[in-house]
């Protein structure tokens, strides 16, 4: 299957970008949102040092900026590298259709911007992740639509390119359209109040086999990813193929269990999400059956770090005995930013930086890096601390004294870093920005080609 | 050298000395000082109309006077006058000597603002002009804000702002020609080597006395800085907006105890204001050296436009009181900058006319109009703001869009297309058929309430004594959606319409802090100014299933854990009670004092009683468990909140405390 799906192994390096500009423009805009984001965050930090001052906030106090602050992370800054990544695999990077990768972002934005007013408004559907209610939650699946329309556009304008002449390449590219199709529709519906996932009758949260089940569309998308990035090495087919394997096997084992309301207490939902844990070594293992370029070493290691910490902290926190004691505390606040702040940004961060070629050095300044991840690690540390305390005793975080006001001035401390780091990166995409050469104008694919 | 950056720090002390003058006399001290001569009313108009007439009027002539052709002398006048009419205000003046004071100061500011404009160049340098215009503005402002000033009677202001003209004139007398200044100006030459195109009996008066007129030829072009060639008329118009919407806020909240409070009263909010302007000024230079008028003249607008709008709820003045300060000062930098540094002028005299116009039309007219605005209206209606918006913004856009035309038809296009989409798809109830309690948890849903308040009991935890009974996963999945939630940094409220009474959960929206120790919960008081507050209050009282009273059974055999009760401590408990319980129990509590109408039945002051729900008499032990327990879970049908998150051992505490407030009545607080 890997041998099938993969381009010709090859010992060259990474073809280059047609146009830096569109993945730069999207590195930029990603990054744009993770620091209104990121100091969304550090106002929330002293939002609870300092309750008085949501006084001065008016109507915009704590609840609706954690809505605001979550969303951007999710689909500002996790969200927009992927456009840039589409981008590449689809060829809007190149021609006449580059001219329309900074529009779309702009939508994109827009849309964004649409939906930050909502929050703060208090329009909320109620639904943590899916929270797009009345306008923007059609104005956000309508910009996707756009971005959709563009990447259509440029795969059909390039069906007779070299790149697509392979007719698995062709067909892959197909279904990858056909299931974006679905997204923007997905979201809307996903949206309704009137859906709500599988739920664990002992704790309220997501059952074993729904943590098995979004695990596992991680994976495909964590297996697909090095298509779009690179080539496969010589002679490392079998790997691959044995790796998409055993994702089958998981992914029928994840059937079985079905979408029902379980607990955690259940051995076959416990045992199988430690089935995920075989991602530990298997994703490294896969990685390395391909070319990457030199400078993605830091990022690649810190997101397969932080994809073992997170598969491995994941299925312990959802132990019976150890989910009961964390369940609603800070421990698991602390785990989710494991997972978006340190697992998926290191990810985003390398797949950026494999996209952007001569451009990557805007996120390989070593301060930032280790201030970021470091940041990370402490946060993460803090909220399991205080996560441990308040699972014995709930008038920790109700009622916080001392040692709880001590955790919150080090998590804004903490999240200021992290605000520090991203806004590196943000001041150092607007030098990218200024250093890509413009979209050109008028510089059809048939010139460029012979070019 | 050393004269180069001493001709600079001339035009610092001149930009400073007469936006003190403006800010701290003119439109602070005078006021203040004809009220107290009892001047108000038509009277008051007519004082302030005249001092608005001698302004337009010398702003406008100044630049045509052919009679003081020196702007070193010029500006000695202007600051002359200015002086001249700050002390005449420390005497006992009448209805016309006021007029004519008033007269005075306009037309000592006309003469002083157009000349120091005009002419900017020779006092602010030739290394970093705009810089030094930047630092003038900033510190003009900030000295305003200075606490010993701003608090000071309005004799001392004006004390003060005649001797600041006094050292402006020491200023424009110091002043010594470099050479190479010299040389230029006696050569007609600018940087470039260009000739300087002035007006040719000006141009004659240079090459004869250079040092004396200090004409000193452009050291740089108006092209030094980003600029888009914006007509003169946009820039008056955007100009004149933003001096409107600055002046009417000012007025208003100067006027508005409420506001006035939460803007500019103490000490650390003057020195955050000066600290705000002086920061926003050099802001302003860097936008203008970087990135332009328009940016900055469109960063300004969003400053005081959101400013304006806070101002019409005083809770939020202190979010104001940022906005208000940045605005003004990112604007007063470029008040002066554009007509003597950016503005693209032919000639000396052009500069002359174009900065008359702007101080005439945006500076006082401007401002009248902003003041009369506040005056009538005691407010800065939205619909201005969005006026002023089109007029300040209208020219960036239009730039904006030409040279993003694809993102612009792009982003609208589909944000029209949502629009269109969203009235076709999107069909939901009339909110007439909506219930108050569904209109209730829609609020809940709306203020992120989800993100502090799980409502989720999970089953054979002790979640249940704590915040039961459990409710079945299909009475979860009848919600649309089940608002569980992740996270608790305050109680879980599936049951909460069982444990609290309407008015604990209004008095707590007021004043969390108040009502429940140290909360952290934000107030939502401003809930209670429409129907939300409760409709919110009538939705959690909506929250009880059928087995609340069979929790509370459960509840009553509930007993400290005896390690609990052995480490009773009685100081502790009276700082709980203090923390919890003062509020409603004790004489002068708070929240006793301010919701007594509401209560169903008056707390009992625990210092004196009576203790309707203790038993009269019994073992000391006995009486403890049951304080205990009423501490802990309440007491059902009454006002009396539960504290169920409290540990055995703070419970403990507490009714060690109050078993022996309630026997030894000495022991009042």
């Amino acid at each position: 299957m890997g041998e099938s799906m993969s381009p010709q192994p090859t010992d060259a390096v990474p073809r280059p970008l047609q146009n830096p500009a569109c993945v730069a423009n999207a590195a930029w805009h990603s990054l744009l949102w993770l620091v209104l984001a990121n100091s969304i965050g550090v106002l929330i930090a002293i939002l609870l040092l300092f309750p008085a001052l949501n006084r001065g906030l008016g109507e915009w106090t704590y609840g609706r900026w954690i809505i605001t602050h979550m969303n951007l992370e999710l689909y500002g800054w996790s969200s927009l590298p992927m456009a840039g990544f589409l981008f590449v695999v689809y060829g809007a990077d190149r021609g006449l259709a580059a001219r329309w990768c900074r529009p779309v972002l702009w939508v994109w934005s827009a849309a964004l911007g649409v939906g930050t007013l909502s929050w703060l408004s208090g329009n909320s559907s109620g639904k943590l992740f899916l929270d797009w209610t009345g306008y923007a939650r059609v104005c956000f699946p309508l910009a996707m639509l756009v971005l959709w329309v563009l990447l259509t556009a440029s795969f059909a304008k390039q069906w007779n390119d070299p790149v697509n002449n392979s007719l698995l390449v062709r067909g892959g590219k197909v279904i990858g359209l056909a299931l974006l199709m679905f997204v923007p529709a997905a979201i809307f519906i996903a949206s309704s109040p009137n859906l709500y996932p599988p739920v664990n009758p002992d704790t309220g949260g997501p059952t074993g086999a729904s943590q098995l089940e979004s695990t596992l569309a991680i994976v495909a998308i964590l297996l697909m990813l090095p298509f779009g990035l690179t080539t496969r090495k010589m002679g490392q087919a079998r790997k691959v193929t044995a790796t998409w394997v055993i994702f089958a096997a998981e992914c029928l084992l994840c059937i079985a269990l079905g979408r029902s309301d379980v607990s955690h207490h259940r051995p076959a939902q416990y045992l199988s999400l430690a089935s995920l844990l075989v991602w530990m070594p298997l994703t490294p293992y896969y990685y390395a059956a391909f070319q990457w370029r030199p400078d993605t070493r830091r990022w690649r290691y810190a997101f397969l770090c932080w994809w073992s910490a997170l598969l491995l902290t994941g299925w312990i926190f959802f132990l019976p005995g150890v989910l009961d004691h964390f369940k609603f505390t800070d421990g698991l606040v602390g785990h989710s930013l494991l997972a978006m702040a340190g697992f998926l940004s290191a990810l985003l961060i390398f797949v950026m930086v494999q996209l952007l070629g001569e451009g990557s050095w805007i996120f390989n300044r070593t301060w930032s890096f280790y201030l970021w991840n470091a940041s990370v690690v402490a946060y993460v540390m803090l909220m399991s601390i205080a996560g441990w305390r308040e699972g014995f005793d709930p008038t920790f975080s109700i009622a916080p004294g001392m040692a709880r006001s001590v955790i919150y001035v080090l998590r804004l401390l903490v999240g200021v870093f992290m605000l520090a780091a991203s806004l590196e990166w943000f001041i150092a995409s607007r030098e990218l920005l200024r250093e890509s050469s413009p979209v050109p104008e008028s510089l059809p694919l048939e010139l460029e080609k012979t070019a | 050298m050393f004269d180069r950056y001493r001709s600079g720090w001339q035009g610092v002390c001149l930009v400073a000395i007469t936006y003190v003058y403006f800010l701290i006399f003119a439109q602070f001290a005078f006021l203040s000082r004809i009220a107290s001569l009892g001047i108000a009313g038509s009277h008051l108009k007519a004082v302030m109309a005249a001092m608005a007439i001698g302004g337009i009027l010398f702003s406008l002539l100044t630049p045509r006077l052919k009679l003081l052709p020196s702007p070193d002398f010029r500006i000695r006048i202007g600051f002359g006058t200015c002086a001249t009419a700050a002390f005449l205000t420390l005497l006992p003046l009448g209805i016309i000597a006021c007029m004519a004071v008033s007269l005075l100061t306009g037309a000592g500011l006309g003469l002083l603002t157009v000349t120091l404009v005009t002419h900017l160049r020779q006092w602010a340098g030739d290394r970093h002009p705009l810089l030094n215009v930047g630092v003038g503005t900033g510190i003009g402002y900030f000295v305003c804000n200075f606490p010993p000033l701003f608090t000071a009677s309005p004799e001392v202001q004006s004390f003060t702002a005649g001797l600041l003209c006094v050292a402006g004139i020491g200023v424009t007398l110091s002043r010594l020609t470099t050479r190479s200044e010299q040389r230029t100006a006696e050569e007609g030459l600018d940087q470039d080597g260009r000739a300087e195109k002035l007006p040719s009996g000006a141009k004659a008066q240079v090459n004869l006395k250079p040092s004396m007129y200090g004409l000193k030829p452009v050291p740089f072009t108006a092209a030094t800085y980003p600029q888009r060639t914006f007509p003169f008329i946009r820039v008056l118009v955007s100009f004149t907006a933003l001096v409107w919407l600055d002046s009417a806020a000012f007025f208003i909240i100067q006027n508005t105890p409420e506001l006035k409070a939460g803007t500019w009263e103490g000490p650390i909010h003057l020195w955050v204001n000066g600290l705000l302007h002086l920061v926003a000024a050099l802001a302003s230079v860097w936008f203008l050296s970087r990135r332009g008028l328009s940016t900055v003249l469109c960063a300004a607008f969003v400053a005081l436009g959101a400013a304006c709008l806070l101002l019409l709820d005083p809770s939020r003045a202190s979010a104001a009181s940022v906005f208000y300060p940045v605005g003004v000062s990112l604007y007063s930098v470029a008040l002066v900058a554009y007509p003597s540094l950016i503005a693209p002028a032919s000639s000396v005299a052009e500069r002359g006319r174009q900065a008359g116009w702007i101080y005439a039309i945006a500076g006082w007219c401007g401002s009248a109009m902003g003041i009369g605005m506040g005056q009538n209206l005691g407010y800065v209606p939205p619909v201005f703001v969005i006026g002023a918006g089109v007029a300040v913004l209208l020219p960036w856009v239009f730039v904006l869009f030409r040279q993003r035309r694809r993102e612009a038809l792009l982003v609208a296009g589909t944000l029209i297309g949502a629009f269109i989409l969203e009235r076709v798809l999107v069909v939901g109830p009339g909110s007439t058929q909506v219930s108050q309690i569904a209109r209730g948890r829609q609020v809940y849903i709306s203020e992120g309430c989800i993100n502090c308040h799980s409502q989720y009991v999970r089953p054979n935890s002790p979640d249940v004594l704590l915040w039961g009974p459990v409710k079945s996963m299909a009475e979860v999945r009848l919600e649309r959606p089940p608002l569980i939630g992740n996270r608790r940094q305050g109680p879980d409220l599936s049951e909460v319409g069982g444990r609290r009474s309407a008015l604990w959960l209004k008095a707590h929206f007021y004043d969390p802090p108040e009502v429940s120790g140290a909360s952290i919960m934000p107030s939502y008081a401003f809930l209670f100014r429409d129907r939300r507050g409760d409709d919110l209050v009538a939705y959690l009282e909506s929250l009880h299933g059928p087995g609340t009273e069979e929790h509370q059974v459960a509840e009553r055999l509930w007993h400290p854990a005896f390690s609990a009760m052995a480490k009773a401590d009685v100081s502790e408990g009276e700082h709980l009670f203090r923390l919890y319980c003062a509020t409603c129990h004790s004489a002068d509590g708070r929240t006793r004092q301010v919701w007594k109408p509401g209560f169903k039945r008056l707390p009992p002051d625990l210092a004196l009683g009576p203790f309707f729900y203790l038993p009269p008499s019994g073992p000391v032990a006995q009486r403890m468990d049951h304080l205990a327990e009423i501490t802990k879970f309440g007491i059902p049908g009454t006002d009396m909140p539960g504290h169920e998150y409290l540990s055995d051992k703070d419970i403990a505490s507490m009714s060690l405390w109050l078993s022996q407030l309630a026997t030894q009545p000495d022991r009042k607080q």
